[in-house]
């Protein structure tokens, strides 16, 4: 391996090691954000959409059950987070990583 | 006159009655006509004297006269065998018993009959080429009027959920900036392709309704029915809706001079009151009085029907009035 080579390696180990600290720390969480951001609209979609499954009777629930088929999984999710989440500072907060 | 003609009020009134012999006016006068009852006590049948169901029938006796009676129930639980059809073909089985659970809670809501009514008064209306003109006749005044209100307030409640919807997908797209692949994309997401569907769907049910139905309310002379019809007209101009006119039913007949009985005095009694009481209505209403027809001692059914018919003063003519 000539030296030139070996420049090379360690020149594309040093530019991995960049991008990954890179992504750690300003890629990834920016995406999360907002995906989180996502998620939450989604959120407030599905209540608006299925506010019986709470117990709170709503007049569109006839027609979006027809979503349900589309919506199967995410319902699913949905319903598990409404049901846990404990407060809305402590899903903001999983967006920081200590 | 418009294709669409409606006739509401009060439980009881007679609002089959004149609906049946407003359909035979239309067809007498040559004109292929639907009657689509859609109260739940149905009494097309009685009036008829045949069964009637969720499809148009010919009424026997009467050329181009058909009927059809509206089945909530058995819509709802079509549209819920729909829903889960397509499920089974689109979710894992793993958590289909889970959503079970919420179509079933959604058609059993108060709301699921109302709009499974309402649902079959669009396929109706957008089905009806083959005839000149279709009748409804409708549950009482209440629920009706809530039926008829429910396309400008569907219409905004799905845009709504759209605009949620695409809020949502549009943040994820950006997340996806780069060469990830995004959760979900707007122009294939089957959510929102499906409340357009729907929406479109309302909207031609409120264009319908504002440009090419006519309203009538039936009413008898009495107290009740009158408040209740004062309620219904300020109702349906609150959602654009005008009524036409109203048919005073079940009108007591006057007892002959000279006739002295405990009956013919009672009779004459009422009349007098009811005399009154349609004196005012033709006066503290803005609506013509279209016809006043008469309490028939029998059931109004056959020939009958045909008497009624002639008391009608509606138009019929489709090129007059829009």
């Amino acid at each position: 391996m000539t030296l030139a080579d070996r420049i090379e390696v360690y020149r594309e180990r040093i530019e991995e090691w960049l991008h990954g600290l890179y992504h750690g720390m300003i890629e990834h969480p920016a995406f999360e954000l907002i995906e989180k951001e996502a998620e939450d609209t989604e959120d407030t979609f599905m209540f608006a959409c299925f506010a019986d499954a709470f117990g709170i009777p709503s007049p569109v629930s006839y027609y979006t059950a027809e979503l349900l088929p589309y919506l199967g999984e995410e319902f699913q999710q949905w319903e598990r987070r409404m049901w846990d989440r404990e407060s809305l500072i402590e899903r903001k907060g999983q967006q920081y990583h200590f | 006159m418009n294709k669409f003609v409606f006739f509401g009020g009060k439980g009881g009134v007679g609002k089959t009655t004149v609906s049946c012999a407003y359909g035979l006016k239309c067809v007498r006068e040559g004109l292929k006509t639907l009657v689509v009852s859609t109260d739940p006590a149905h009494s097309t049948s009685d009036v008829f004297d045949q069964q009637f169901g969720d499809e148009p029938k010919p009424v026997e006796g009467y050329d181009d006269l058909w009927a059809m009676e509206l089945d909530p129930d058995e819509e709802v639980q079509r549209h819920m065998r729909e829903i889960k059809r397509t499920m089974s073909d689109q979710v894992s089985p793993s958590i289909v018993n889970e959503i079970d659970r919420q179509i079933e809670l959604a058609h059993r809501t108060p709301g699921a009959y109302e709009a499974a009514l309402f649902d079959r008064f669009i396929d109706v209306m957008r089905d009806s080429e083959a005839y000149d003109r279709v009748v409804f006749d409708t549950s009482p005044t209440g629920g009706t009027l809530r039926l008829l209100a429910l396309p400008d307030f569907l219409e905004g409640w799905i845009d709504r959920l759209v605009s949620k919807r695409e809020k949502s997908i549009d943040l994820y797209e950006k997340a996806a900036i780069g060469d990830r692949e995004a959760r979900r994309k707007t122009a294939t997401d089957p959510i929102i392709a499906r409340l357009t569907e729907r929406k479109e769907m309302f909207e031609f049910a409120g264009r319908t309704l504002r440009e090419d139905a006519a309203f009538f309310l039936v009413l008898n002379p009495d107290e009740l029915s009158i408040h209740e019809t004062r309620r219904a007209v300020e109702d349906l101009s609150e959602y654009d809706l005008g009524v036409e006119g109203l048919v005073i039913n079940k009108i007591a007949p006057e007892p002959d001079e000279g006739e002295e009985g405990t009956g013919a005095t009672y009779l004459r009694e009422r009349y007098r009151t009811e005399r009154e009481r349609i004196e005012r209505i033709e006066t503290e209403f803005a609506q013509p009085v279209v016809a006043r027809i008469g309490q028939r001692v029998e059931e109004v059914k056959g020939d009958l029907l045909a008497d009624v018919a002639d008391e009608l003063d509606i138009e019929v003519a489709p090129e007059v009035s829009v």
